[in-house]
């Protein structure tokens, strides 16, 4: 393998590993909290690229209109699930995920109806390349790296510097402790929801123009975002972004040098060296 | 100011407070002493909203409590420290705090509030940016019922303060809790310390599985043969 096709495939795999994190943070944010894994994550991925598709495509929105219009419809869509399922069943896990799980199957199947049986496709967005240490890298790839890396930011100071972050925290080291300081944890999980879906849905939209649409697309990034959250520890936010980062940059390095199905099976074999030696992930503890 | 009628509370098949009724007045401290599991932290629990009782009920000052969620009660002015003091403990002290003052919404109000925390608890300014879990079993004590007061209640329940302390530390919360007082705090102190809960109170109430069966003069109580022989160990 070429210095040349090595750094073009660090920044590819840093590109991937953005669009994983956003889609691990959301999902290790709601297991914080309420210990519910979010099934319907990778459906919020794909309807995040289908509203590309609509918006930005179809009717002719600017593309960061869109990509925020992605974020709110899908954040609001959070919030009215929080409301429906997981408020009604009174904090109760397996109920949520069984319902979790039908919403998923339900909006996938959907999909095919409504957005047609056939694959679609956004046009590029970003085209060109650009000239990275003497490598030339497609914008479209690396423009990701910046957009995601603001959302990061951006949730890393709610969550630290406001109020709203700071009941977040307390509801994850006591939910019941919150509630008695005064918190409406029920408005805080739904606010979880919402960040969660938006983010899911931010990188569905920052995909749109690099992959084709069809309703089981998210399955594959949702794979990847648990296996993130486990291997960077349940509920850890810096977990999910090193663990981000460590499996984008395998995915991309040693397919290119070995090819995809290898490095498929590399990752599962790094996760399990990780947990051998610490169970609880890489920045997870023992709750 | 808070009074509780034939309150019941039951947990699936078993119904842990049996119908207790008890009243606090303005300004005092008021004292639920039993055995573990005589019905006192169910009690306070049901109080605050975090379990539903299935019956009875619950009025402070003018407002019915039942059916209320917590975050509403501690708006009407009632503060609970529970049993094994629940802090955040990855938070650092100040931050306990702050969340304690979460429905303020002046931060005039939160700086004067941990003025007087500060003034009352100098341990709790010195440990400020230290994680609440590094404290020791009585400065966790301490920041917990600091924590409650930022809310600046009208009453605080106290769920077995003197858990897990040294008889020092055991002694040094019973002078806070009569400081608290002095400030026109009404308290409900839970304790299975009955010498504590009895000598700090001027009214008491015994339950014994779910039951009420005693209430009185705290000083009576204390000399009373079978709270003597049963909860006193003399």
């Amino acid at each position: 393998m070429t210095a040349s096709l090595l750094v073009q495939s660090a920044v590819i795999g840093l590109s991937i590993g953005s669009i994983y994190i956003l889609m691990a943070l959301g999902l290790t944010l709601m297991f914080g909290m309420m210990h519910i894994i979010n099934f319907a994550h990778g459906a919020v991925y794909m309807l995040g690229a289908y509203v590309i598709y609509y918006v930005f495509f179809q009717s002719g929105a600017p593309y960061f209109v869109s990509f925020v219009v992605a974020m709110v419809l899908l954040g609001v869509f959070g919030y009215l699930v929080e409301r429906s399922i997981y408020r009604p069943v009174k904090g109760g896990i397996e109920p949520t995920l069984v319902a979790l799980l039908a919403l998923t199957t339900f909006l996938q199947a959907a999909g095919y109806p409504v957005f047609g049986q056939l694959d679609k496709h956004v046009p590029p967005v970003f085209e060109g390349t650009k000239n990275v240490l003497g490598v030339m890298v497609s914008v479209e790839r690396l423009v990701i790296i910046p957009i995601a890396a603001a959302l990061v930011v951006g949730l890393y100071l709610f969550i630290n510097k406001t109020k709203m972050g700071a009941a977040m925290r307390a509801i994850e080291q006591d939910k019941e402790a919150a509630a008695l300081q005064g918190v409406n944890v029920h408005v805080v999980n739904g606010l979880a929801f919402a960040i969660g879906f938006a983010l899911a849905a931010a990188s569905g939209a920052l995909m749109a123009p690099i992959f084709k649409l069809d309703p089981m697309m998210g399955e594959q990034p949702l794979l990847k975002a648990f296996i993130i959250i486990i291997l960077g520890g349940l509920g850890s936010i810096p977990g999910a972004i090193v663990g981000g980062l460590m499996l984008g940059l395998i995915d991309s390095i040693v397919a290119t040098a070995l090819g995809a199905e290898p490095a498929f099976l590399l990752s599962f074999v790094f996760i399990i060296l990780v947990l051998l030696f610490k169970p609880t992930g890489l920045f997870g503890y023992a709750q | 100011m808070l009074d509780v009628k034939d309150l019941r509370v039951r947990y699936g098949a078993v119904e842990a407070v049996k119908g207790v009724s008890f009243s606090v007045s303005a300004g005092s401290i008021v004292s639920l002493i039993g055995a573990n599991g005589a019905g006192k932290t169910t009690s306070l629990r049901a109080l605050t909203g975090l379990v539903r009782p299935s019956s009875g009920e619950v009025r402070f000052e003018t407002a019915s409590l039942l059916g209320r969620a917590p975050h509403e009660i501690v708006g009407l002015g009632i503060a609970h420290v529970p049993e094994g003091r629940r802090l955040f403990p990855k938070m650092t002290v100040l931050e306990n705090l702050k969340m304690g003052a979460y429905r303020a919404r002046r931060q005039k109000d939160i700086a004067s509030t941990l003025g007087m925390i500060y003034e009352h608890f100098p341990i709790l300014k010195e440990r400020g940016r230290q994680v609440a879990g590094s404290l020791s079993g009585g400065e966790q004590q301490m920041l917990a019922i600091a924590r409650a007061l930022m809310s600046r209640p009208k009453l605080l329940l106290l769920d077995e303060p003197s858990m897990g302390l040294s008889p020092i530390m055991t002694a040094e919360i019973g002078k806070i809790i009569r400081q608290i007082n002095d400030r026109d705090v009404s308290i409900i102190l839970v304790e299975q310390n009955a010498m504590l809960a009895l000598t700090l109170a001027q009214y008491g109430y015994v339950l014994e599985t779910g039951s009420l069966v005693m209430q009185g003069n705290a000083q009576e109580l204390l000399r009373d043969e079978g709270v003597k022989k049963a909860y006193l160990g003399i």
